[in-house]
């Protein structure tokens, strides 16, 4: 009892208190609700101690010689891990199969989403609604799953693909243990598991026009091909730049496909910034190279991002 | 004079007529022809979607030692299709084991991260929260970093907390993951949520907080529930993460368990291994078939903005 009259006095000190007092005055104070901070509480803890430390504990260890033989005392070490990683040639290939691999697949899964969602939202196409449960499957089947299915049907030996190949009176295609087919292969697959999702996201974009806008274009006499041209593409502009550079980087960052396809191989012909760098850590144990790999990734991402951002000004579709 | 004049209107009317039925055909024409391509399309995309599917699923039914005795005869059921691949992995292997320790990852790290990014989602959209839109850029921003920036320092985090491991080192990722990406999306699905719902509910004698839970929680069901599927996808196929953490066999979760397998870890047959893979595809299929409505809503990408 006699507690509970002393903290309340001491909140009203606190509240009487001048320089409280002028605070919670200030137009600033007042602009916000300060108290709806507890509900968001979670996410800001996840992003300080999940997100903002690991992310400054790799740049940091980039800069040491963290690895399996300095396991326990690893020392600053400057800029040589980076120094060692551009003197390598290896990166240059890396960076090149990345920026094949990223640009490769978004050139191909966007339009095709696209495509599909237009082809789609036909008024009075028959059999909508069963060629989109049919699209459903690529993206429901986990695609670690499918994945796994897709390296067996490339197989040399046994493999459907082959098989159906030979029965044309073609020879077998090493699809995954060349270094001509590999990265083919790979944006192939990953084209089978994200088509669905772009149709899909640019469904929903595209039933978003009110219908009225199309009956106007079509008064005017507009054929489909402008009405795409004319309608369309100018409204959907920011969506469409959105749901691409988003696309990309998913795509850059995307680890399963190249890792379970082909881990990389043959050599190094499909191996990319991020299961590199997966592969230093875990395979070699080259912790602080692993992180400069990391470290190079981010940069030259955000290079992209930051251009593409520039010209697109996806970004207000957030808001 | 005057019927010479009606005449010739007549004649340019049915003139008229008569090109109007031309150019009439003509679209009727182009509108046929753009059908039939379309469907053809769709029907090829439809045949490609579909067939690595149906592939893994005849695969199981027939008795395939190994891979390299699959021929093209497997594609279709032959005479000695059976369930037995299916009841090999059940009762052959660990796959309950695995089963069980995958869903109970998953579910509970689903349902932490929702409830979590249910209340901040909400959150976000209707208070005004300082350095909110910072806050929501720096969510943005953070799906540019490759998660390989990540694994490095938790595996060393949690392996100082010595929780390598054990169930809990993987539920506080998995639910921080869909945390973050659930708030996101309730945040934007909300913010097309007409204010006027929350301040009816208010004059009708509710708190504000109140009003927001009661009111718009219902309003979000799409997002929650196509978010629901997201955060669940993740935990259940995350190899990479679960690969590092958890070192028992007694732990495996049946990603990691498929992984094996597929490398030879594992040894086991062919039809086998299909049948696992469709048996840990099927639950997901099936949410994703039951709430398909709800993925075309859930996006909310409106032009407007």
């Amino acid at each position: 009892m006699e507690q509970g009259i002393k903290s309340f006095n001491l909140m009203d000190k606190i509240k009487g208190n001048p320089i409280v007092r002028k605070i919670t005055n200030s137009r600033f104070y007042k602009k916000y609700e300060w108290k709806a901070i507890i509900y968001i509480l979670p996410v800001l803890i996840v992003l300080a101690v999940l997100n903002f430390y690991p992310i400054a504990y790799t740049i940091y260890i980039s800069f040491t010689n963290f690895n399996e033989v300095h396991f326990y005392r690893f020392v600053l070490v400057g800029f040589s891990n980076y120094a060692y990683v551009l003197s390598t040639s290896n990166l240059y290939t890396i960076i090149e199969n990345t920026l094949v691999w990223s640009f490769g697949s978004t050139a191909v899964m966007v339009p095709a989403g696209f495509m599909l969602a237009l082809i789609m939202n036909q008024r009075g196409l028959r059999g909508k609604y069963l060629y989109r449960s049919m699209f459903l499957f690529p993206w429901a089947f986990p695609a670690f799953i499918t994945i796994l299915v897709w390296s067996n049907m490339l197989a040399y030996n046994g493999g459907v693909i082959n098989e159906i190949i030979n029965v044309f009176g073609f020879r077998s295609i090493a699809w995954l243990t060349s270094p001509k087919y590999a990265m083919i292969s790979l944006i192939l697959v990953n084209f089978w598991l994200s088509f669905p999702y772009y149709t899909f996201v640019y469904t929903s974009a595209v039933q978003s026009i009110p219908s009225e806008l199309y009956e106007a274009a079509e008064m005017d006499g507009y054929g489909s091909f402008k009405t795409l041209t004319g309608v369309t593409l100018p409204l959907l502009r920011r969506q469409i730049a959105f749901v691409t550079i988003f696309g990309f980087i998913f795509t850059w960052n995307n680890f399963y496909v190249p890792f379970l396809l082909t881990s990389g191989g043959p050599g190094i012909s499909t191996q990319i910034l991020i299961t590199y760098s997966y592969l230093e850590a875990f395979s070699y144990d080259n912790f602080s190279l692993a992180a400069a790999y990391s470290v190079f990734s981010i940069l030259i991402l955000l290079v992209f991002v930051i251009i593409a951002n520039h010209y697109s000004k996806m970004m207000q579709v957030v808001y | 004079m005057q019927s010479v004049e009606i005449n010739k209107n007549e004649i340019g009317y049915k003139q008229e007529n008569y090109e109007m039925f031309k150019r009439n055909n003509y679209y009727k024409r182009v509108r046929l022809v753009k059908r039939i391509v379309s469907h053809i399309v769709l029907i090829i995309f439809s045949i490609f979607a579909i067939f690595p599917i149906y592939y893994v699923f005849i695969t199981s039914l027939n008795p395939i030692g190994s891979l390299g005795d699959a021929t093209l005869k497997d594609l279709l059921p032959t005479a000695k299709a059976s369930l037995y691949n299916y009841y090999s992995i059940i009762f052959r292997h660990p796959f309950l084991l695995w089963l069980r320790n995958t869903l109970f990852l998953t579910t509970t790290s689903t349902l932490i991260g929702l409830a979590l990014a249910i209340i901040s989602g909400l959150a976000f959209s209707r208070f005004r929260i300082p350095a909110k839109h910072a806050l929501l850029y720096t969510l943005l921003i953070l799906t540019l970093f490759p998660f390989t920036m990540l694994v490095i320092p938790f595996y060393f985090m949690f392996a100082e907390l010595h929780l390598l491991n054990t169930f809990i080192g993987l539920i506080i990722p998995y639910s921080a993951f869909s945390l973050i990406y659930a708030t996101y999306l309730i945040k934007t699905y909300v913010d097309n949520i007409p204010k006027d719902y929350e301040e009816a509910a208010q004059m009708d004698g509710l708190s504000r907080r109140g009003a927001l839970f009661r009111i718009l929680v219902p309003m979000a069901k799409p997002v929650i529930i196509f978010s629901l599927i997201i955060a669940f996808m993740g935990p259940y196929t995350d190899y990479a993460l679960a690969g590092q953490f958890l070192t028992s066999p007694g732990k495996y979760t049946m990603a990691i368990g498929m992984y094996y397998i597929s490398q030879g870890t594992i040894t086991v047959n062919y039809g086998v291994y299909s049948a696992f893979a469709v048996l840990m595809g099927i639950p997901i299929f099936i949410v994703f078939f039951v709430f398909q409505k709800y993925l075309v809503s859930g996006f909310s990408l409106s032009t407007y903005k």
